[in-house]
């Protein structure tokens, strides 16, 4: 398998992409409230056309006039009307295209609003199976996409087929046969658009790859710098990133190959039609059927529809990629998604966890948890032991309400069954970008400065927090000031204590930090869960040690319980692990 | 020493021929399109006006002749150009690429992953860009002297009009678009910080969920998301009326070259064939002159890219280099005498060949400068580390780490499949390797076994998962001195106590620090020193030290 297969993996887009029609129908509903922005900005876009237009006929009476023997003087007035002319189109562009730009900008604001609210109610089984990699893609690079190409690409498509339209209509009205002579390549420019993107959409999605294959191999190997020097891979890495960067630029040249092919047909279809937009009027005036103002119209006319064609059909095709990015939008707005758990505010008295006979699995025949029973008394302390894959973070989630149970039941009393009881923190940390106060307000939305400063005193991240440049509005995660691991996880628990649930549950959430730094969380860590019922999945048997109670799962089995001193009595798994732990076996 | 001034010039020499073929093209092009209208006035002043049917189709011919031209012109041009393009910045980040790289280091320093890889993406191809507004640039001077030689010809006032009146109308359009531009640039910004907060929302959506703070998440996403719309409906409107007022002024202008033409042709000074090539090359002319303004803001980005570009490229190592060879055979002994770097202060410490040393400090900072140290990450102020006898400082970089491996403990895991991120720096028996660090266990959990591929950088695996993964990579490099640091704090104490033995198993009769607080570890060295304040104050046993030493039992045990 080469490092290339697996980034093709399917695995990656789990989440669905609308069909062509649901778009369509989405898109058609998301317009339907500002169906009035959306006439206007069609009908301004269309006057600015109709008014532009006159440039042309305006100029072949110009003509008309110096062959006609009129003199000097009989320019004052269609050079005037050439400035009111100016004046308009300028005038009517502004507004219509601002208008339009509205429009687009205020539906995709809407659309991706929508994709959010959707986003953060998908449940937790998808999004894992998902990775967040793919939302996040969807969120940023469609959301761009779709964003650029209704910046540049719609209004300058829109402007050009305005124009080319009107201007046939033009070309009509000075004489029928002319408009005929202009479509004669219209079959060639058409097989020529049809054959241009049927090859550059496939390219463009195989850019994207390569651009992302590209960048994701320079963070690896930028961002493990220090670990590719220390392993001496140094040349591995710079082969890699050769590989993927030769590719980037032959598929550049590729690109280019297919586009100058495509811009020479146009070539030969702009000069086939502009000759017999030539002759034509030739043989008319030949025929004293036009003017040779008329002629020169015809002629000039379409000289200034050369550049809005080309257009039209080069933009085609990433009005098309739009439409791509805005399926994978819809996809994912228009999702099922359950009905939202329950998030409203808690209150701190202590509940009691009741876990009578769970077993699970998260596939069929695969058991994580057998038949495990456990009680948590309201207030109480409760440690998890056990090695990896002991089914540990399963408990911890099913207790947290992520999961059901396959079977047996899960009770919460002693606490308003309406509020929000428990809350999991596990060793993924994030600290959310902007200022550290927002960070923690939303665990608490509206709480007083005051607040803040309080829950951060009870974790130990105060005087940090205070330290920081702008204090608690400091800019911190992405973009901002990186906390340390260690910070992050302080701040996670002041998120905690903020909610203040009844019951806790903490999966290795001072793992991270490294030793030196563990020692600070598991004292904030204590702070944080005081008062409340606590589960915690523990990596430090000096964790455990003070819990009220140990519970020992081993396979999916609880295999022991008690406090520290009845387990190191007992003699068993646990006093096992306690002596290699405390150096009292060697 | 790279300046952004040669990072530049380098990139256009790199490839001169491409970027003069392009310029001599694209010259042949604009040429050709100068000449369209210019045709199609003499079509119709000689064929349509006169009935001359030979006229038409002499003049019809030249058309095509054009066309042809200007057609493959910009086919090979083009391509030339691209080629350039793509070649210029393939150069400029495998350099930038192989200057992080350098076993010396220094590159990183004070500068994100991120910025980095934006500089050898983004200013990369910005700088290559550069080579295309040279050939562009070339073309667009020679477009105007062949267009302003043919409105000459017409007629010297009219030429003298356009010719003038054209680079002023530009500079009106600079001048009205200047305010608005930066306007725009300004709320583009803003309004581009929605994408950034959104992803960072999705990204932390687990944290979001384990909270219930999801209506708060969405509540503030939308806030933001509003304001991001008014700055961008801003910068939407501003640049509607720019481009507004720019179809104004052209309109005006082309307006008063008509009216002069016409008022020359109505007096038969020009002709009517002249008039409408006047009045085509009007309009011709400010695609030119629009190129050279464009030309220009791509030099000055280049400009700013190249610099910082030049300063990755000419950042100072981090370590210096010898000329001394590594021992052979190597026995793997290090002394350590009077280490001074941040807050170490007068380090030593004896390394035996073949021991299994663990190192405990109070202070994680200390642990930090002795490991950067013995990785030659860093140069210390004073003392010096032998290794079998040689100063490591006078030894390459690149053949320290031949015979030292430090196994940081936020070692980066790589694109590819556990397999390959374990055999990446050796191959020694897979099987033991991956048995005595306990990843055995990680691949058994993973759907595919050892050939799962790891993505996004192993943040899809917990971190014990990742770190038992770094951990077997470290053993399977097979390096005469391994410097472990604390490999073992995400792991549950079951597979801890595991580890400790196969690192006791794997690494018998080679050196082996294991800098760590974890007693399961240290209880399975042969050796520990405890460092405090920055120097070692004690050593025995795991044992000893817990049955004597208080600070070590506080340090280990709390």
């Amino acid at each position: 398998m080469t490092v290339t297969d697996h980034l093709e993996a399917p695995s990656r887009d789990i989440l669905p992409v609308a069909s062509a029609r649901r778009t369509w129908a989405a898109l058609g509903r998301l317009v339907r409230p500002h169906r009035a922005l959306a006439f206007g900005a069609l009908v301004l876009l269309i006057a600015a056309t109709a008014v532009g237009l006159l440039v042309s006929p305006l100029l072949g009476h110009m003509v008309d006039l110096v062959v006609d023997g009129r003199g000097a003087g009989s320019m004052t007035l269609p050079a005037i009307s050439l400035a009111v002319v100016a004046v308009g189109v300028g005038v009517l562009n502004a507004l219509g295209t601002s208008t339009g730009s509205r429009l687009g900008e205020v539906l995709l604001s809407r659309l991706r609003e929508a994709f959010v609210e959707r986003a953060v109610e998908l449940p937790l089984g998808q999004l894992e199976r998902a990775g967040s990699g793919d939302l996040s893609s969807r969120i940023t690079n469609d959301v761009n996409k779709i964003g650029e190409a209704l910046r540049y690409a719609v209004p300058e498509f829109t402007r050009s087929s305005l124009m080319i339209a009107l201007t046939l209509v033009g070309l009509g009205v000075l004489d029928w046969r002319f408009m005929l002579a202009a479509a004669v390549a219209v079959p060639l420019q058409v097989w020529t658009a049809r054959w241009y993107v049927r090859r550059s959409m496939p390219l463009y999605a195989k850019h994207r790859t390569i651009i992302g294959d590209q960048q994701h191999q320079l963070l690896n190997t930028i961002g493990g710098a220090a670990t590719v020097r220390a392993l001496r891979i140094t040349d591995d890495h710079e082969r890699q990133v050769e590989r993927r960067s030769r590719a980037n630029a032959e598929l550049g040249i590729t690109e280019i190959l297919l586009q100058t092919r495509f811009f020479n047909r146009l070539n030969l279809a702009e000069v086939i039609s502009l000759t017999s937009v030539l002759l034509t009027g030739f043989w008319l005036v030949r025929v004293d059927a036009v003017s040779v103002g008329a002629a020169t119209a015809a002629a000039l006319y379409f000289h200034a529809l050369l550049g809005p064609i080309t257009s039209v059909l080069f933009l085609f095709d990433e009005v098309q990629m739009a439409t791509v990015s805005l399926a994978r939008l819809v996809g994912v707005v228009e999702l099922d998604t359950s009905a939202p758990r329950p998030v409203a505010k808690a209150a701190g008295t202590p509940a009691a966890v009741t876990v009578k006979a769970v077993t699970h699995s998260y596939e069929p025949g695969h058991l994580v948890l057998r038949d495990v029973d456990l009680e948590l008394a309201a207030g109480s302390r409760t440690a998890l032991v056990g090695a990896s894959g002991a089914g540990k973070t399963t408990l911890a989630k099913l207790v947290a309400g992520v999961h059901e149970p396959t079977e047996g039941s899960i009770s919460i009393t002693g606490a308003d069954e309406a509020l929000r009881q428990v809350v999991l923190i596990t060793q993924e940390v994030h600290v959310f970008a902007g200022p550290l106060s927002d960070d923690l307000r939303l665990a608490r939305p509206g709480a007083s400065d005051e607040e803040l400063v309080a829950a951060l005193t009870k974790v130990g991240a105060v005087d940090w927090a205070l330290a920081l440049p702008d204090g608690l509005s400091t800019n911190v995660g992405e973009d901002g000031l990186q906390l340390t691991a260690a910070q992050a996880q302080q701040v996670a628990l002041a998120r905690l204590i903020l909610i203040d649930p009844p019951v806790a549950i903490l999966d290795e959430a001072t793992a991270e930090a490294g030793s030196a730094g563990a020692r600070i969380l598991e004292q904030a860590a204590g702070a944080a869960l005081e008062g409340r019922t606590a589960l915690v999945v523990a990596h430090r048997l000096t964790q455990a040690a003070t819990a009220d109670q140990i519970v020992v799962l081993d396979h999916g089995c609880v295999v022991e319980s008690g406090t520290h001193d009845a387990l190191v009595s007992a003699g068993g798994r646990y006093s096992e692990l306690w002596s290699a732990w405390s150096g009292t076996r060697t | 020493m790279a300046t952004g001034r040669s990072v530049l010039l380098g990139s256009i020499r790199g490839q001169w021929r491409q970027v003069a073929v392009a310029a001599v093209l694209f010259t042949g092009y604009q040429v050709g399109e100068t000449l369209v209208p210019l045709v199609i006035g003499a079509v119709i002043d000689r064929g349509v006006a006169t009935g001359d049917s030979r006229a038409i189709a002499g003049w019809l011919g030249v058309l095509l002749a054009v066309f042809v031209m200007l057609s493959y012109s910009y086919l090979y041009g083009a391509r030339a150009c691209r080629r350039s393009l793509v070649n210029a910045e393939h150069d400029l980040r495998m350099q930038l690429t192989r200057r992080v790289l350098d076993h010396q280091g220094g590159a990183e320093t004070g500068r994100l992953p991120g910025s980095l890889t934006s500089i050898a993406t983004s200013d990369a191809e910005r700088i290559s860009y550069v080579n295309g507004s040279v050939a562009h640039g070339i073309s667009a001077v020679i477009g105007l002297l062949v267009a302003a030689v043919a409105l000459l010809r017409i007629s010297l006032p009219l030429g003298l009009l356009v010719l003038l009146g054209t680079p002023l109308l530009l500079l009106l359009i600079h001048k009205l678009g200047h305010p608005l531009q930066q306007r725009a640039d300004a709320e583009q910004e803003r309004a581009a910080h929605a994408s950034g907060i959104a992803a960072d929302l999705i990204s932390g959506l687990r944290v979001l969920i384990g909270i219930g703070a999801q209506p708060a998440a969405v509540d503030r996403y939308r806030a933001t998301s509003q304001e991001s719309l008014q700055a961008r409906l801003r910068a939407t409107r501003a640049n509607a009326w720019y481009d507004g007022s720019i179809l104004i002024v052209n309109g005006i202008f082309l307006a008063v070259v008509a009216l002069i033409g016409g008022r020359l042709a109505a007096t038969g000074s020009i002709s009517i064939g002249e008039l409408i090539a006047a009045v085509g090359l009007a309009q011709f002319l400010v695609d030119p002159l629009h190129l050279l303004g464009v030309v220009n803001a791509e030099f000055a980005q280049g400009r700013a890219s190249a610099g910082r570009v030049a300063s990755v490229l000419a950042a100072a190592p981090a370590v210096g280099s010898g000329n001394a060879v590594l021992p052979t055979p190597l026995r793997g002994s290090l002394r350590i005498r009077g280490l001074t770097h941040d807050t170490l202060d007068g380090f030593d410490l004896d390394v035996e060949a073949g021991e299994i040393l663990g190192v405990v400090a109070s202070d994680p900072a200390d642990s930090i400068a002795l490991l950067r140290c013995l990785a030659r990450e860093v140069e210390p102020g004073a003392g010096w580390v032998s290794l079998d006898g040689v100063k490591l400082t006078d030894l390459r970089p690149a053949d320290v780490r031949a015979a030292i491996l430090v196994a940081n403990h936020g070692a980066a895991l790589f694109e590819g499949t556990v397999r390959d991120n374990v055999t990446a720096a050796g191959s020694l028996d897979l099987e033991r390797v991956l048995r005595s660090s306990s990843a055995d266990e990680v691949a058994d959990g993973l759907h595919a076994g050892l050939d799962t591929p790891i993505t996004e950088r192993g943040q899809t695996l917990s971190g014990g998962q990742r770190q038992r993964i770094a951990l077997a990579r470290a053993f399977a490099a097979d390096r005469q001195i391994l410097v472990l640091h604390e490999p073992t704090t995400a792991v549950d104490t079951v597979t801890e106590a595991r580890i400790a033995a196969g690192i006791r198993s794997l690494r018998a009769g080679m050196t082996t620090v294991v800098v760590t607080t974890s007693p399961a570890l240290l209880a399975a060295a042969d050796r520990v020193a405890v460092v405090e304040a920055g120097a070692v104050a004690a050593s025995g046993t795991h044992a000893e030290l817990i049955r004597d030493h208080e600070a070590y039992r506080a340090t280990v045990l709390a």
